[in-house]
């Protein structure tokens, strides 16, 4: 059923589009993901323009996003203090990223910008990933906890703020250029950023796992709502249609991620995980590397 | 009798006048190209008699149809450091027609001299197109070809059709992703390789229904349109978790 896209100003297949979101909704229940890395590359590979596929792409990672807050929210895993420090973060991020993007776009270079964003970020943390759960594989034995108070650098910064879910007193400083950090990722790559947010949680702050997932999708929907308006504003490229079809594949394949996540083990998930991101990342740094079909390309004047 | 004949006559006399006046007629099969939120492409028909027999011995007609015109920028790819593959340099062309579509009874090129081809635009070899920036004609070849391979640029592709030495036809494709805007038809006579007639036409091709509003709410109110698409988003998978809830 070809359906025409009105921003996109073009005519793609709905099931093609609810398949994508089914597939990308399916991967992401399983691993506890927003899945929006998956999708933005996705979209460009079918021939969505990539300033449209960013776009729609932080609009489809806030509607899947929403659920996952709801529920964690009513079980209290959400940190809203520290949420509020990181989306304060984000905030400033994604405006700046909205910027970013729009200086690229002038200057024709989106496409590898959003490539090199993807290659560089996803290289690095699939790489980590696997590294990480293939040593938890090999030892299997979870021995060498974290202590509970671990000191390093961070601790020395002004501005300390208690955190009471989060069982921490740390400065504001570090959550909040993580959220800033993760805010500009998201406006360039159309990504909410939770693959990132909750490593950097859990590693740099020190945050308790059982608060994480909640406090990352708290900052991933706020940012996600913020990229998706600074975007409509600035750049006009949020196509609702795109974005609803693939949030009608994208929920329901989330549920049934969800409920098969359950049965496997954390690590395996993980390393699966990592190489997920690390097969994205490597399709696309060969997309860079390959000499191009064609030399030339065009598009709109700006 | 001769009244009868003398009726006949005046009844023939304005037609007569008025063939003499057209040696071209044509007319358009529709003038209102709808894209809805289905659109898959469509097509028209340019169709018309002649005064004169056409087809081989007699006169040609040629049918060109031009949409509205837009910026474009084209861009060169090099490879930095020999090893990724970046936009390099760029030409900009202010007025490239987003839909251009020629066909002829025969070839514009075998039926009229060069001089006169050039001079009215006919064919894509003679599309008036200035750019700035780089200056490679390269970058002009690779408009055109990836315009031509887009479907919204074609040549020569269906003959114009002739039947019974008067008549005529020619059928446009409309693919799915042609430019919303006035289009201007023209259709042109040639007698012994000059141009003795033209007439013009026109159609629109415009966005209607839900696909229209979505796009005229978010260009005229962007932010209404941005704070709409996040409450859709929100709700969308608020619903959506609440349908496909599982255990």
């Amino acid at each position: 059923m070809q359906v025409y896209l009105p921003i996109a100003e073009m005519s793609v297949d709905a099931f093609v589009l609810m398949g994508i979101g089914f597939g990308v909704g399916w991967l992401s229940g399983l691993f506890g993901v927003g899945g929006g890395f998956l999708l933005t590359p996705l979209l460009i590979l079918i021939g969505i323009p990539s300033p449209v596929a960013v776009a729609s792409g932080a609009n489809q990672t806030l509607g899947a996003s929403v659920s996952g807050l709801i529920a964690q929210w009513r079980r209290g895993n959400v940190d809203a203090k520290m949420g509020s420090v990181l989306l304060a973060g984000g905030i400033v991020g994604s405006v700046l990223g909205v910027q970013l993007f729009a200086l690229l776009r002038r200057a024709g270079q989106v496409d590898l910008a959003v490539s090199l964003f993807y290659v560089v970020v996803l290289g690095t943390v699939g790489g980590l990933m696997v590294m990480e759960s293939v040593k938890a594989i090999l030892r299997r034995r979870s021995a060498t906890r974290r202590k509970l108070h671990e000191h390093y650098w961070a601790h020395g910064l002004p501005l300390k703020m208690r955190f009471r879910k989060s069982r921490l007193y740390i400065s504001v400083v570090p959550p909040f250029l993580i959220g800033a950090g993760i805010g500009l990722l998201s406006a360039v790559m159309g990504v909410g950023g939770g693959f990132m947010l909750v490593p950097a949680m859990i590693y740099l702050l020190g945050m308790p796992t059982s608060v994480v997932i909640g406090t990352s999708l708290f900052q991933v929907v706020f940012v996600a709502a913020n990229v998706t308006l600074l975007a409509a504003l600035q750049l006009g490229t949020v196509d609702v249609l795109l974005t609803l079809l693939l949030l009608v594949g994208g929920v329901a394949g989330a549920q049934f991620g969800a409920s098969m996540g359950t049965k496997l083990r954390g690590e395996e998930t993980r390393a699966l995980l990592g190489l997920l991101v690390l097969g994205v990342a490597l399709s696309l740094l060969w997309g860079l590397l390959r000499p191009p079909e064609s030399l030339f390309s065009s598009g709109p004047a700006l | 009798m001769i009244r009868r004949c003398l009726l006949l006559l005046v009844l023939l006399l304005p037609v007569r006048a008025m063939a003499q006046d057209l040696p071209l007629v044509a007319a358009l099969s529709r003038n209102d190209i709808e894209v809805t939120t289905g659109f898959t492409g469509a097509s028209l028909v340019v169709f018309g008699s002649t005064e004169q027999p056409i087809g081989p011995g007699g006169d040609e007609v040629l049918v060109v149809a031009r949409g509205p015109t837009r910026p474009i920028v084209v861009r060169r790819k090099v490879a930095v450091a020999g090893v990724v593959w970046v936009n390099g340099p760029a030409a900009r062309f202010p007025e490239v027609p987003g839909y251009y579509v020629i066909a002829g009874t025969r070839p514009a090129w075998q039926i009229l001299p060069e001089e006169e081809r050039q001079k009215n635009a006919l064919g894509l070899d003679a599309l008036p197109l200035t750019s700035t920036g780089a200056r490679n004609p390269a970058f002009r070849a690779a408009l055109l070809d990836l315009e031509r391979r887009s479907g919204l640029w074609l040549e020569d592709a269906e003959p114009v059709q002739i039947e019974g030495a008067r008549l005529f036809f020619v059928r446009l494709p409309l693919p799915a992703a042609v430019p919303t805007g006035e289009y201007q038809v023209e259709v042109l006579l040639v007698r012994s390789r000059r141009i003795v007639a033209r007439q013009a036409l026109e159609f629109r091709v415009e966005r209607v229904g839900t696909a229209d509003r979505v796009a005229t709410v978010a260009r005229g109110q962007p932010l209404l349109y941005g704070v709409a698409c996040v409450l859709v988003a929100a709700l969308a998978g608020w619903l959506g978790s609440i349908l496909f809830r599982r255990g």
